[in-house]
């Protein structure tokens, strides 16, 4: 893996998988991927061992829910929903993600950016 | 979220792993499928897209791997997947399964056996509570004095090994009220010995086994009754009511399990005794181990004042409780002190004499325990044989895995998920060989319960309980690593580049065959000792053999005549009985001799000091020696030989002269080898003296393992001479009748003509009991020979295997041997000398390991020493033989090697 793209975080993983599907509806494992690439103007490379699992986590707490279906290019493709659970946690870790990203703005801000 | 529902969510995904991993292997497929399309899109064309996608996508076993780890719960999720494969994998190699799991299950097989009866005999603690306070006690003549070894019915301790401890006997009644009363060190101490009676009144009669014990020995046990009460003191005393405490068995089968019992009375030998108490079905009476019939009834013993007065008559076994806090040294010495005491106030019959305490369960199983201890460490060395036998079978079967494990390298699998995956793959094959090495161990240990012989103490305990099943899997799981990890430990080496190529094979095989080297050698020398062991043990059987009794066995039909005292009050009645009953058997059509005495030999017997006159009175010349009461029939009987003076006859009746024959072992070990004829002795110091007449030839009157002690017959006539009860009558039947024991039937009428009442027991061919008694050293030869046997094969098998694995290896070697004009002597020769000097080491290492266990293979041998250099030899040589028999069998094929196809194969 190319190593100047970043390395993604375990947790804002998750709150972009469960964006995603918020925003693009029923997506697989492929579509997800590029998806967070492009958003992220190709920052972030995701590695599948890291996001394959990262489903499989989200699974596991029923936040999304995985059915096979048939995808644009006509193959199969497993395709994950958020689950009505998944909508919840996205709106809560959504707020709490806005008030981290405050919290850390305010306190560079205030010890005064060396740049 | 709650940890719970994500453990429900990974647990259920383990329950269906298997679709899962389909699932998974699916999305991955489809995932590159996307991928490979995205490059097709690029313009890139489909084989290049897809290797394109192949390389972005990067490693498909650690990204699936990664996923399993999250999925489900890792350790477990591995260990299916892994024990999935490796069942698939055995399944698909079926011989060498097939092979592997008979190896193994033979060995797991008999250790379970062995163990299932070590268990129940040895290991379990006695069914009493608090069972490692209870000790026995005996007495034991220490220092110079003559050995004062009794034959007087020591109930405990029957078993496998042979002869008692020499001087070791049973304790005297006069001694134990002193070892009773004056130590604080046991928390109650109680006398018992067995005894024979006749039930008579309801139902059929019957002869049973009871124990005639002192009160208080229940309460020694800390047992309760089922039913009524146990004994109480005061059923002890001179002139209480009879009572009796009977079994459970005793119960059920003559009274109907019906509580009324208590309160009945139950008629012992004719007279009526009260029943009091029934016992639980679990309890077990202290001499019911090592004894094929069951303890029925518990009748209180009084010693009498005249008992009491006698310290040289030692007739009971004593069980004790150590006191809390006390221990087995400090009632040893408090009992010393009581014995030093002792000696002082009874110098002629307790000179040297000491009291002796172990734990009971030592007691109980002594003579077992080395033999099973011995025999289960064979057995684990047979196991060990098969495992090095497995293990090499797996090396070859590993190098053929070096492939498939190099590619799992490739594909980015872990060393330690390999690793891993073979020993599960070992641990599957133990436990496929576990499963099956328990089923045969079912079979051996009915084998083994069946040969064995029945006076093994509990023997009826024996059986496939939770914790023998337990030690099953355990032995299956240790064997399981002793076996798989050096396989493991060899896909180490493995590299992915070997997937490719060949480019580690060299280092690889010589990797191996240092191993296998090794294995060889550990298998030559384990054979080896157990050959020596087998052949110790058969040698000792046959020097057994060997062994003269110095009496007539064969032929000789013996059986004991309980006569009621009811019925014979004095030692002239129980004479005249005899008397009567000899004339009424010479009647008996094949009868030859007629003889009759307290005791026949082989039948336990009577043990009392003897008083040599002619000493000083400061020196008193006292021994012990075995007497008996015998009728001048007696010696013709046993085919007794006469060395010089004459025998008893029908003049030396109660009013003639007391006198006595003795053995020659009189002269020579009391005497100092003076002639014995003319010598004076008495048996109580009161008693009148005696004069010897005649001298016999020695004999072993305790059986082939007994010592040679001194004997001495007394005329049955002389009823005063003796206080023992005439019990024995033998006959010796026409050499000509084919089957001697069908008489009994006839010898019973003949009894029952003189007293119609009177019960007959323990009716037996003297040659069926010396059978008997060998029968341990049998088994136990019989056993460690067929350990021996089984060792040997599967050495065989496991050489042959290395040799014909070296010959498929070397194959092209030898075909270019053979194509440059080596003749097939040559070849064969060439192959040998890689194995013979492995059979040297072998050899030599099996001869020191078998010299550090001969040290306890010694106290189960019987004239042989455990060092016997013929054993050693032959077993050299045998072993020798076999390992290059078996090499040279390997090797042979390779002489059939076609030198152009062998070129060709390479």
């Amino acid at each position: 893996m190319p190593t100047d793209k970043d390395d993604v975080l375990q947790g804002t993983l998750a709150l972009m998988v469960l964006q995603t599907l918020h925003t693009l509806g029923p997506q697989h494992g492929y579509g997800i991927a590029r998806r967070i690439e492009q958003v992220s103007g190709h920052a972030i490379a995701l590695n599948q061992g890291t996001l394959y699992p990262a489903l499989v986590r989200l699974e596991q707490q029923r936040w999304i829910k995985p059915t096979w279906g048939v995808s644009d290019n006509n193959r199969r493709a497993k395709f994950y929903t958020l689950t009505a659970r998944g909508k919840k946690r996205l709106t809560a870790e959504t707020t709490r993600w806005s008030r981290v990203v405050a919290t850390i703005e305010r306190f560079l801000r205030a010890a005064g950016n060396p740049s | 979220m709650t940890a719970w529902s994500l453990w429900i969510a990974r647990l259920r995904e383990l329950c269906v792993g298997r679709s899962i991993d389909r699932d998974l292997s699916d999305e991955v497929r489809s995932h590159l499928d996307h991928l490979t399309d995205e490059f097709i899109r690029r313009g890139f064309t489909r084989d290049a897209a897809r290797q394109a996608a192949a390389r972005e996508f990067g490693s498909i076993e650690q990204t699936k791997e990664a996923i399993r780890d999250t999925r489900g719960i890792p350790m477990l999720e591995h260990l299916f997947v892994d024990v999935r494969r490796a069942v698939r994998s055995l399944a698909k190699a079926r011989s060498f399964t097939t092979v592997a799991v008979i190896t193994l299950a033979l060995g797991i097989g008999v250790n379970v056996a062995i163990f299932s009866v070590l268990d129940a005999v040895v290991l379990r603690p006695l069914p009493y509570p608090g069972a490692d306070r209870l000790v026995s006690i005996y007495e034991v003549t220490v220092g110079t004095g003559p050995a004062r070894a009794s034959t007087s019915g020591s109930v405990l301790g029957g078993g496998v090994g042979g002869g008692d401890d020499p001087g070791r006997t049973v304790v005297a009644p006069a001694n134990y009220v002193d070892y009773q009363a004056r130590t604080q060190e046991f928390s109650g101490m109680a006398g018992l010995n067995q005894l024979t009676m006749t039930v008579t009144g309801s139902g059929t009669p019957e002869q049973v086994i009871g124990e005639e014990v002192t009160p208080n020995y229940f309460g020694v046990l800390q047992a309760t009754p089922a039913l009524g009460r146990l004994l109480s003191i005061d059923d002890g005393r001179p002139g209480a009511p009879f009572v009796v405490v009977i079994s459970h068995g005793v119960w059920q089968r003559r009274y109907g399990g019906e509580p009324s019992v208590l309160g009945k009375s139950m008629m012992l030998d004719d007279v009526p005794h009260e029943i009091v108490g029934v016992m639980p079905r679990e309890f077990a009476a202290v001499s019911q181990f090592g004894l094929v019939d069951p303890i029925s009834f518990w009748a209180p013993r009084y010693y009498s004042t005249d008992l009491l007065a006698n310290h040289g008559d030692h007739e009971i076994n004593v069980v004790a409780r150590l006191a809390q806090g006390a221990t087995l040294e400090a009632a040893e010495r408090s009992l010393a002190a009581i014995s030093d005491d002792l000696e002082r106030r009874f110098p002629l019959t307790n000179e040297h004499l000491r009291a002796h305490v172990r734990p009971l369960v030592d007691d109980l199983v002594r003579r077992v325990r080395t033999s099973l201890v011995v025999i289960m460490s064979m057995v684990g060395l047979i196991l060990l044989i098969a495992c090095v036998n497995v293990a090499n079978l797996l090396i070859v079967r590993g190098a053929g895995k070096r492939r498939e494990v190099a590619i799992r390298y490739a594909l980015g699998a872990s060393r330690v998920r390999v690793a891993s995956a073979m020993l599960v793959e070992s641990f599957v094959l133990a436990a496929g060989a576990g499963l099956l090495g328990v089923g045969l161990a079912t079979g051996v240990k009915g084998v083994l319960v069946a040969l064995a012989p029945q006076n093994l103490p509990r023997l009826n305990a024996v059986g496939l309980d939770g914790r023998v099943i337990g030690f099953s899997a355990i032995v299956a799981m240790v064997s399981g690593v002793i076996f798989g990890l050096l396989p493991a430990w060899q896909t180490r080496t493995a590299r992915p580049l070997e997937a490719l190529g060949s480019g580690e094979r060299t280092v690889a095989s010589r990797w191996m065959a240092r191993w296998r080297t090794a294995l060889l050698v550990a298998e030559i020398a384990i054979s080896m000792i157990l050959l020596i062991g087998a052949g110790l043990m058969v040698k000792s059987l046959v020097s057994l053999n060997a062994v003269d009794l110095g009496f007539r066995t064969d032929h000789v039909l013996a059986m004991s005549l309980n006569l009621p005292e009811r019925h014979y009050k004095t030692a002239d009645d129980r004479f005249r009985f005899f008397q009567t009953l000899e004339a009424q058997l010479s009647t008996v059509s094949g009868v030859v001799h007629v003889g009759y005495a307290n005791r026949f030999p082989l039948r336990s017997g009577w043990v009392s000091s003897v008083e040599i006159d002619g000493a000083s009175a400061s020196n008193p010349l006292v021994f012990d020696a075995n007497c008996q009461a015998v009728n001048p029939g007696y010696f013709d009987t046993l085919d007794l030989h006469l060395v010089r003076g004459r025998l008893l006859g029908a003049g030396d009746r109660k009013t003639a002269e007391p006198v006595a024959v003795v053995s020659d072992a009189f002269s020579t070990q009391l005497l100092h080898g003076a002639d014995a004829i003319g010598h004076r002795m008495r048996l109580r110091p009161t008693g009148p003296w005696v004069t010897v007449v005649g001298v016999i030839a020695d004999m072993r009157r305790g059986g082939k393992t007994a010592a040679i002690r001194p004997q001495v017959y007394l005329s049955a006539a002389q009823t005063d001479l003796y206080p023992v009860h005439l019990a024995d009558v033998a006959v010796q039947v026409d050499g000509r009748i084919t089957d001697p024991a069908a008489m009994s039937a006839a010898l019973s009428r003949a009894v029952w003509a003189v007293d119609k009442d009177q019960s007959v027991s323990s009716v037996r061919m003297l040659d069926e009991v010396v059978a008997t008694g060998a029968k341990s050293q049998r088994f136990q030869a019989t056993l460690v020979g067929l350990f021996a046997a089984l060792a040997l094969t599967l050495a065989m098998v496991g050489i042959h295997g290395v040799v014909s694995y070296v010959v498929t290896q070397r194959t092209p070697e030898i075909g270019l041997r053979m194509a440059l004009g080596a003749d097939r002597w040559v070849i064969l020769r060439w192959l040998l000398r890689g194995t013979s000097p492995l059979v040297v080491i072998g050899a030599v290492a099996g001869l020191i390991g078998a010299v550090a266990f001969s040290r306890y293979v010694s106290s189960l041998l019987f004239q042989v020493t455990a060092t016997d250099s013929v054993t050693y030899v032959s077993a050299t040589l045998l072993i020798s033989l076999v390992a290059m028999g078996s090499a040279a069998l390997a090797a042979r094929r390779a002489t059939t090697i076609n030198p152009v196809q062998a070129l060709r194969a390479e």
